[in-house]
């Protein structure tokens, strides 16, 4: 038992958890930003878990997570263009927080790896991360209003 | 058979399956407990072969044969999807309307599209030191490609993808693992056998024998393969539409 | 302490499946099955199984939305083609 497992812990079943009623009750606009946001709480609480098994090599379930969260969220709101432009998602403070705690978790994670090859794999997921999350709230809140089923 | 003789045919097979089920549960093995002879023999073996990761080396080298049988069958559900959804008599091809996309969303797409690329190529490569392989990596780099059409629009795919060419290298890739394998043959010992090649290192990329060409070709195969089924949903979704007035 | 994790998975994993099956509409659905991937990939990753988990996670974040939602996409469109002869 350790700090790490237990901030794991905490993130999966608050995070995860919250973001599984999001996405099962409520507009549409809702259940994307819950989808989005899964995937952005997801991945930190994968690298604290490869820290707390003391497992580096799980850090590349983070990188793929990372990588390919976002194109999910892209699918969506490409996909669903016509449905959410007429009631567009507004939840940048949520996206911002989430984001937030990311870094945190990643900073958190840097200190410990300490400075290495690790870490700078760790500072690339993160900013991965990051950015695409918000990439992919932008993308939800009209990035694809010229889209006509294409 | 009426309906309720069925409902009570039903009722008691699966009694008499509950029945059978809860007795071997209740003598089933703790779960997480200390011993495991399979897998103590198979991380024997994996060292042995100086493979790191011992799953790839189940997959590849001691159970090669079935993952051969895994690729035959994605193989041939892409091509059971492929005929399924040609472009039949009635429908015809339309132009796919160009889409306007949000400045950042597109910018993101264009940049993150080659560090997928990368990465997926990274996992396959590490297959046999890493979680990873062939399939992860190779799905990973196909899903990458469509970034393209998320990001930009469904003729900028079209661009950088003659289904041709992927359709060639799935059957190429196929034909490398068989002919890996068809090399044991000829070496003396056995299919798919691990012992051509020598060992290598610990933990190095050039090690575990055979285990890196196979997820090679395991990886390229998958990502061809998922590539291929992925243009043929996206050409029925876009592209085909019915023909008007018939 | 390492076993909460897994009860902490266990039960997402339980939970959305059944919101999944509950779903009707598809698009929601495909919603609900994405979440439902990452979460079973954080199961596996607890029960210390990486190789399955970085598969699940290949496939269920992008390839499997893209696919249901084209599907629907076509489904719906010809609907509408269909209705609009008439």
């Amino acid at each position: 038992m350790n700090g790490w497992l237990l901030a794991a812990t905490v993130g999966l079943a608050g995070g995860l958890g919250a973001a599984l009623w999001g996405v099962a009750t409520g507009p549409l606009r809702r259940r994307v930003v819950a989808q989005n946001l899964s995937t952005a709480l997801a991945c930190p609480s994968l690298l604290l878990l490869s820290q707390a098994y003391n497992r580096p090599s799980y850090v590349d379930l983070g990188l793929v997570l990372a990588l390919l969260g976002p194109v999910g969220t892209l699918v969506f709101a490409r996909l669903l263009a016509d449905e959410l432009a007429e009631d567009p998602p507004r939840a940048w403070g949520l996206t911002w927080t989430v984001a937030g705690l990311g870094a945190a978790a990643v900073t958190a994670l840097c200190v410990a790896t300490g400075p290495s090859r690790a870490m700078v794999k760790l500072l690339v997921i993160g900013a991965l991360l990051i950015s695409g999350n918000a990439i992919a709230s932008r993308a939800l809140s009209g990035g694809f209003r010229g889209v006509r089923g294409g | 058979m009426t309906r309720r003789t069925r409902l009570w045919v039903l009722l008691t097979g699966g009694a008499g399956l509950a029945a059978l089920l809860v007795a071997a549960c209740l003598r089933l093995p703790h779960f997480g407990g200390d011993r495991h002879p399979y897998g103590d023999r198979a991380v024997h073996a994996s060292l042995t072969r100086h493979t790191a990761n011992t799953v790839s080396s189940v997959n590849f080298d001691q159970r090669a044969f079935d993952t051969l049988g895994e690729m035959t069958i994605l193989f041939a559900a892409v091509l059971g999807c492929v005929v399924l959804l040609r472009q039949t008599r009635d429908e015809r091809r339309a132009r796919p309307e160009p889409a306007e996309v949000a400045r950042p969303v597109r910018r993101y797409a264009l940049l993150v599209l080659p560090v997928a690329l990368l990465s997926g190529l990274y996992i396959v490569a590490h297959g046999q030191l890493s979680p990873g392989g062939g399939f992860q990596g190779g799905v990973v780099a196909a899903t990458a490609l469509h970034l393209l059409y998320l990001g930009a629009d469904y003729a900028a795919l079209e661009r950088v993808r003659p289904v041709g060419m992927y359709e060639v290298g799935d059957a190429l890739a196929s034909s490398a693992y068989v002919v890996t394998g068809i090399a044991g043959l000829i070496g003396g010992t056995a299919f798919l056998a691990n012992t051509l090649l020598p060992y290598g290192t610990f933990n190095t990329l050039s090690s575990g024998g055979t285990v890196p060409l196979l997820n090679a070709a395991i990886g390229m195969e998958v990502a061809c393969a998922v590539v291929v089924l992925l243009a043929r949903f996206l050409d029925q979704a876009v592209e085909i539409e019915e023909e008007s007035g018939r | 302490m390492a076993d909460a994790v897994i009860v902490v998975a266990l039960l997402l994993v339980a939970a959305s499946a059944t919101v999944a099956v509950a779903t009707r509409d598809p698009m929601r659905q495909a919603l609900v099955l994405s979440v439902l991937g990452v979460v079973l990939a954080v199961l596996f990753t607890v029960l210390q199984a990486p190789d399955v988990g970085l598969s699940q996670l290949a496939v269920c974040s992008a390839l499997t939305p893209l696919l249901l939602m084209l599907a629907v996409r076509k489904v719906r469109r010809r609907g509408r083609e269909r209705e609009g002869e008439r």
